[in-house]
């Protein structure tokens, strides 16, 4: 072991040799560790990301064109049937039809209900007969 | 993606869900042959109930009440029997989606009547008839925001008024 001094009287070609003759001996398989590390990383560079389905380049955009025509559709004004009459004596007229036709309708509902009613008294009337006697 | 995709979705069914309303079917069926059709915009019910002396008609009924509250009247009356089947079936369908409850259902001499509301016990949202013979559908549809009790005291007073007055 040199000593401190001597180290310092040393040239720089003698540390290097001594460095060299000191150096601790590599482990026996590093070579062969390094070259699989380095085959390994160019297979794993190389290797692609698993394949997944991806979805058509067009999907998003049609999505949103689709949507951007459904707002449009929307917004459009004036797509809305137009008034039957000009005149709202006329359109008055009209409702007051319609309610008419709706009057007419119920009527004949409750006439109905009315007859179901009166044929619905009569098997009772009948009964409560027989049973007094 | 994701989400655009479900947007793309709630957007087409928003649209299913709109295409179903007595809008949509005037829409589909107004322009058939034999098919008399009348509609009535929130305009002209606003114009109508601006008319002062619409109130002081004798022997009618007031419809102006009602009429202010009206928002849309459409009404298809249909002889074409290449379409009857499917406008039955399509105001059945709007009926269906639409949580209308059924108000009235008469059949008598090959007529079905049905009268459906949806709303609340105060306030009548709408109001749709369909009358279907073999050969005839009638449909009739309301909207607006008809208070129920001046709805129906309407409906009774025209049935009592007997004869047609227009």
């Amino acid at each position: 072991m040199k000593t401190l001094e001597e180290i310092e009287l040393l040239s720089l070609e003698e540390l290097e040799q001594q460095a060299v003759q000191a150096a601790p001996p590599a482990p026996e398989d590093l070579q062969r560790r390094l070259r699989a590390t380095l085959a390994a990383e160019k297979v794993l560079a190389g290797q692609t990301a698993p394949a997944r389905p991806r979805p058509a380049r067009w999907i998003p955009y049609t999505a949103l064109a689709a949507a951007a025509c459904a707002g449009v559709l929307l917004a459009l004004p004036g797509r809305g049937p137009r008034d039957s009459f000009d005149d709202p004596y006329l359109a008055y007229a009209e409702v007051e039809k319609a309610f008419q036709t709706i009057s007419e309708k119920l009527s004949g509902g409750m006439e109905i209900a009315r007859e179901a009613g009166t044929a619905a008294t009569l098997p009772t009337e009948i009964l409560n007969k027989t049973l007094s006697k | 993606m994701k989400r655009i995709l479900i947007l793309l979705a709630a957007l087409l069914l928003c649209l299913g869900a709109a295409a179903q309303n007595g809008k949509s079917i005037y829409q589909k069926y107004s322009d058939a042959e034999h098919v008399s059709a009348v509609y009535i915009s929130p305009a002209m019910f606003r114009l109508i109930g601006r008319i002062p002396d619409l109130e002081t008609r004798e022997g009618n009924v007031n419809l102006t009440p009602v009429i202010r509250s009206l928002t849309g009247m459409y009404i298809l009356n249909s002889e074409n029997p290449d379409i009857n089947g499917s406008l039955r079936s399509e105001v059945e369908r709007f009926i269906r989606s639409g949580k209308y409850e059924l108000l009235m259902e008469a059949k008598d001499d090959g007529e079905a009547v049905r009268m459906y509301t949806v709303g609340s016990e105060q306030i009548i949202n709408g109001f749709v008839m369909l009358a279907a013979r073999a050969d005839e559908v009638t449909f009739i549809c309301l909207d607006g925001q008809m208070p129920r009790e001046q709805f129906e005291t309407l409906v009774a007073e025209q049935m009592s008024d007997g004869e047609p007055s227009a």
